[in-house]
């Protein structure tokens, strides 16, 4: 199969242990991101892959073709692969044109020239060719840096926190237009990223990588959201609402509600995540209400078109860590206006883990089914 | 079209058969949209679910008896293939005259086949080389 597979990569720097028998797919014309937090192993797995490093345990095969195993190292350049690491920034001595054709020293001088003018026109720099980088902004140097990558064909390319150095407004621009240049290209790519938002916007599949230097779960990024198999997976998308508590009759009970305990024993301690999108707010009209925990509103901040309402559960039962509650809700909702709000919650958004001794979550996570709820307020 | 070269060997003979026919009942699928005949894809995905779920029994059973120290953790990743393997049938039951349907469900069962499936069984193939080299010594 073309494309880029990692088998059973396991990799350590001295008694420093940071890949643990990873394997991953990367199809040709797909597009995966490597998530994982600093430290991870991430760019190792990248320097593996490129040939930067030498590989220690597994095998490594890029269209069919073995580059690394115990037996055996093809260097870097023999392997195909583009690279946008930071430390492969623009050379600066260099013109713009000279910097894409730079990769292309193997063809004839007019056709790696042509070759050189057809990325930059793909990727919309065609008028910057005899600028050089200093003259560009950091987005503009993106751009040149893929066409760079992108020129001498690779059939794979990686890129390594390809946006980090640009600031947040200039990165969604980037973003779509890198992706729209990839998608043409048809290569398979590989972006290592920490930011959980950035790898849902371009990938066509995530691996997180966790800190024990294994991948904990793959898949498209909407199964990654709404079926995180892992505590460590679930938070890793923005604030998160957590709630401890024990299985009872095939159910759990927070202060927000009840939710079905699917497939675990009773007894069982489990953590409930709850994302804010999964709280309800429900406004009463000051008719006081049986349903829903009593709550009072603590502040709201505007959040594109969402707020998040940050609220204190008032009951009395309530656990002081469990008190704080984030909300996301439409903006359109004043809850501040309200007399008479109470809480409860969005099975979708919730999920459970049982929790070993140390309080920390393993095994599978459950996707709530069908709990009726009032709905929210709009 | 999905071939399965040695490196993707466990070289268990049981395992690397089953994985063998549902990477068949995969070509077989991708050559049905490819072929324009999307409507053949609902009853080949539930043959290749019904075909990996009886895998995994088995492949879980064989883990156990050999003693691989993960079991457990290789039985919730098979679990966890469930829900995917419901997005899998939802496509097919589309794929007739759906052309997202079908892409996505080439996409996903090529994933779903060589990520899920093979490249996660790479988790206990050096544990099985070892247990079945120790029994032919
Ligand atoms: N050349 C090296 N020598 C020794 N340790 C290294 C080297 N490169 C990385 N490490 C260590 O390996 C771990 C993983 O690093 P890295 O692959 O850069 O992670 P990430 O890219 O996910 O942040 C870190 O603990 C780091 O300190
Ligand atoms: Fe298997
Ligand atoms: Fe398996
Ligand atoms: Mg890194």
């Amino acid at each position: 199969m073309k494309g880029l597979h990692v088998i059973g990569v396991s990799h350590a720097y001295g008694n420093n242990k940071v890949l643990n028998n990873v394997s991953l797919m990367i199809p040709a014309g797909e597009l995966v991101c490597l998530l994982g937090p600093s430290g991870s192993g991430k760019t190792t797995l990248l320097r593996l892959a490129a040939g930067l490093e030498r590989l220690q345990q597994g095998e490594i095969l890029i269209n069919d073709e073995v580059v690394a195993n115990a037996k055996m190292h093809l260097p870097p350049e023999h392997r195909g692969i583009g690279l946008m690491f930071q430390e492969y920034a623009l050379f600066p001595h260099l013109s713009i044109i000279d910097n894409v054709t730079f990769g292309l020293d193997g063809q004839p001088k007019d056709k790696a020239h042509r070759r050189a003018m057809e990325m930059l026109d793909q990727v919309g720099m065609t008028a910057y060719a005899e600028s050089y980088p200093h003259m560009l902004s950091g987005g503009q140097q993106q751009r040149i840096a893929l066409a760079r990558a992108l020129a001498p064909e690779p059939k794979l390319l990686l890129l390594d926190e390809p946006y980090s150095g640009l600031d947040t407004n200039l990165r969604g621009q980037i973003r779509e237009d890198t992706l729209s240049v990839l998608k043409a290209s048809g290569v398979a790519t590989v972006m290592v990223t920490h930011d959980p938002e950035e790898a849902m916007f371009m990938a066509d599949r995530i691996k997180i990588l966790g800190n024990n230097g294994r991948i904990l779960q793959a898949g498209r990024p909407h199964d990654i959201y709404y079926h995180p198999q892992h505590e460590f997976v679930a938070k890793l998308f923005g604030l998160m609402n957590r709630f401890e508590s024990v299985v009872k009759d095939g159910h759990v009970d927070i202060p927000l509600g009840r939710i079905p305990a699917k497939g675990l024993e009773n007894g069982r301690k489990v953590a409930v995540l709850v994302r804010p999108e999964g709280v309800t707010l429900t406004s009463n009209g000051g008719a006081k209400s049986a349903a829903g925990a009593p709550l009072e509103v603590v502040s709201t901040h505007l959040l594109g078109h969402d707020n998040i309402v940050r609220v204190a559960l008032t009951a009395d039962n309530v656990p002081a860590s469990e008190r704080d509650v984030y909300v996301r809700i439409h903006h359109t909702f004043e809850p501040e206006l309200s007399q008479q709000i109470t809480a409860g919650i969005d099975p979708e958004y919730a999920f459970i883990f049982p929790t070993d001794e140390e309080g920390e979550s393993t095994g599978t996570g459950n996707r709530l089914l069908s709990v009726s709820q009032p709905e929210a307020a709009e | 079209m999905v071939e399965l070269t040695s490196s993707f060997m466990l070289d268990y003979e049981t395992l690397d058969r089953d994985h063998q026919r549902l990477a068949d009942i995969v070509n077989l699928i991708v050559g049905a949209i490819d072929g324009d005949e999307g409507e053949k894809c609902e009853d080949l995905v539930i043959d290749f679910v019904k075909s990996a779920k009886a895998h995994f029994a088995k492949e879980e059973a064989l883990l156990a008896k050999v003693g691989f120290p993960n079991v457990k953790r290789h039985h919730d990743h098979h679990e966890s293939l469930n829900f995917k393997m419901e997005h899998l049938i939802e496509f097919a039951k589309n794929a007739g005259d759906n052309k997202l349907a079908r892409d996505s469900l080439r996409k996903e069962l090529v994933f779903f086949l060589m990520d899920d499936i093979i490249t996660a069984d790479m988790d206990f193939k050096n544990f099985i080389e070892k247990k079945s080299n120790a029994e032919k010594t």
